[in-house]
């Protein structure tokens, strides 16, 4: 992909980092081990990892977007795409309220193998919503960003982007 | 980049009631039991088939009508108004009345082959052909009034022409049972298979396919240089190959149109699997092994075509010929259906939903692992039952062939309840206006 925007390329990174952390996810939780799942403390590393980006990702990554893209979106005429996306932000952070505190009882120790279970179908549940979702938005909106920032608003976006680290 | 966002942006907002397209896949799924149950029955006439009435015709026919045009049916009345930005038509009764009358037709044209009776063939055969006239006018007034996706609306209105050849072909293969003649025989015959598996579905396929499976694997929309090259290819094979039939060049240039069509599949093939291989998602499950077994079938059926122009003397090359481009096109189609059907219902369940479900929740992976596996081997079975003229090969193969026809029903029928369920639960969680 070759994006000529800072916002676009700043976005496709974060989509890039956020795609191998959920392939490992999927990796490590198909792998992971029936009877005793939180011996690991790898894997533990890994549900802490996932559960940070996730946290992130909602916040900064699925804010960013709703403030100020799709807004622009709706305004030149693309609302259709603009309601899909949004829509499966809201699907994604319903996912993320469920996931976020297993993944928060996991990594203490405290989660039966009820709850591991529900984890695990969470995780990929997370796994197939996001890909699909980042790969629309690589398809998409960020090309449509080409033509709907002009230089002055791109550089502030990116900016305003990068601070909120 | 321009059609996928068109494509996703557009698709929630187009769906046609879920009855709708449904019904159409849920008798596609039906009548591939029929089929294979029907070729089983005719196994040990399969080798010697060259045509005329009995079990074996109708089972070809239970595929081709029944299975490959019922799904081309329920998929582009869905998929068209997407593609093409047009509004769905709110009233149910044309879809309605095309249902009834294609499925009470292909019964009877299907009845009709099996036990000999000329009349319930001529009778289903009109019924089809109103019934497709019908879905001609409804494609018709979508192409005409498409906003975007040339390429699809290309391959649209060339299938819509391809259509009609068909139509008129069958009309008269059919007639002549009845003593109707309106085409010679061989002639008819020439036309009906041509623009019925390559004019008609093979278009609609590949057009279909620029849409699906880029949406599917998440990858870039191929080159237009090459999308239109394979389509300019398949245009003219299908135009030689009609001068030729009507006599009106000499009969050597069908090797020519046979040369272009190939030309123009391996093209299309090349593209779709560089969108495969350059896609985000990468493990498309059992459903793209299908599609890529369809794909390798189908370039089979290009060089068994040549060698039976070029009389090459390779044994039972007309019914291999006829396995290898029936089987390639079924196959393609319910690898690409047990992706559509899951995706639609996830779509009509979760419409509304804050936490839709995903196309997985909504699939039966095992019951499509046995098909995949059951379908695979009755392919491998009836092409080494045909070339080695073993019935008891071929008998294997039909029955491999029922058991994943049952199969692949089992997970329809999986997906078709989830939804129902969750509509259901919708429904009930409404609440009513007086409370």
């Amino acid at each position: 992909m070759n994006f000529s925007r800072q916002t676009s390329l700043a976005l496709h990174q974060d989509h890039r980092a956020n795609l191998q952390l959920l392939a490992r996810s999927e990796q490590a939780f198909v792998r992971a081990s029936r009877t005793a799942p939180g011996a690991d403390p790898e894997f533990l590393k890994l549900i802490a990892a996932l559960a940070q980006h996730l946290q992130q990702d909602v916040d900064r990554h699925f804010g960013f977007e709703e403030r100020e893209l799709f807004s622009r979106l709706r305004e030149a005429g693309d609302g259709g795409i603009a309601m899909l996306l949004g829509d499966e932000h809201e699907a994604i952070r319903a996912v993320a309220e469920e996931l976020l505190p297993l993944s928060r009882s996991a990594v203490a120790g405290t989660l039966d193998a009820a709850g591991w279970e529900t984890l695990k179908a969470c995780v990929m549940e997370l796994v197939e919503r996001q890909v699909s979702h980042i790969q629309k938005e690589e398809m998409a909106l960020l090309p449509m960003l080409d033509d709907l920032l002009d230089d002055e608003t791109d550089r502030r976006l990116a900016f305003d982007y990068a601070a909120s680290y | 980049m321009a059609t996928a966002n068109t494509f996703l942006g557009s698709a929630s907002g187009r769906l046609l009631e879920a009855s709708i397209p449904f019904r159409f896949f849920a008798s596609a799924v039906f009548f591939h039991v029929l089929a294979w149950l029907a070729l089983a029955w005719a196994a040990p006439a399969i080798v010697d088939f060259v045509g005329g009435l009995g079990w074996t015709l109708a089972g070809v026919h239970l595929l081709t009508l029944g299975v490959l045009v019922m799904t081309a049916l329920g998929a582009s009345l869905q998929l068209l108004p997407v593609a093409t930005r047009q509004p769905v038509m709110s009233r149910r009764w044309p879809y309605e009345l095309l249902w009834s009358l294609y499925v009470l037709g292909v019964l009877g044209v299907v009845v009709g082959m099996a036990l000999w009776l000329p009349a319930a063939l001529w009778l289903g055969a009109l019924s089809v052909t109103l019934a497709l006239l019908l879905y001609l006018w409804l494609l018709g007034s979508n192409l005409r009034g498409a906003k975007g996706m040339p390429l699809v609306v290309v391959h649209g209105w060339a299938a819509t022409l391809s259509l009609l050849m068909l139509l008129a072909s069958a009309l008269s293969l059919a007639g002549l049972y009845s003593g109707i003649i309106l085409i010679e025989r061989s002639t008819a015959i020439g036309l009906h298979v041509t623009f019925a598996a390559y004019g008609f579905m093979g278009l609609l396929v590949m057009g279909f396919s620029y849409i699906l499976v880029p949406m599917f694997a998440l990858a870039e929309n191929p080159a237009p240089a090459w999308s239109n090259s394979s389509l300019g290819l398949a245009l003219l094979a299908i135009a030689v190959a009609l001068l030729v039939l009507m006599g009106l060049v000499p009969p050597i240039l069908f090797r020519v149109a046979i040369v272009a069509a190939a030309a123009s599949f391996l093209i299309h093939v090349t593209l779709m699997e560089l969108a495969l291989r350059s896609g985000m998602r990468r493990h498309l499950g059992s459903s793209f092994v299908l599609v890529r077994l369809g794909w390798a079938c189908l370039t089979a059926s290009f060089a068994l075509a040549l060698a039976l122009e070029m009389e090459t003397g390779v044994r039972h090359a007309a019914v291999l010929f006829g396995i290898l481009l029936i089987g390639g096109l079924v196959t393609l189609l319910l690898g690409v259906l047990s992706r559509i059907v899951p995706f639609l219902a996830a779509m009509h369940a979760g419409a509304g939903m804050r936490r839709p479900p995903t196309p997985s929740n909504m699939t039966a992976q095992r019951p499509q692992d046995i098909h995949l596996y059951c379908h695979s081997a009755a392919l491998t079975l009836l092409l080494a039952g045909v070339f080695l003229d073993n019935v008891w090969l071929l008998r294997g193969g039909t029955l491999a062939g029922s058991a994943g026809a049952v199969a692949y029903a089992v997970s329809f029928l999986h997906t078709w309840r989830r939804m129902t369920q969750m509509l259901a639960k919708k429904v009930l969680s409404v609440p009513s206006k007086s409370a």
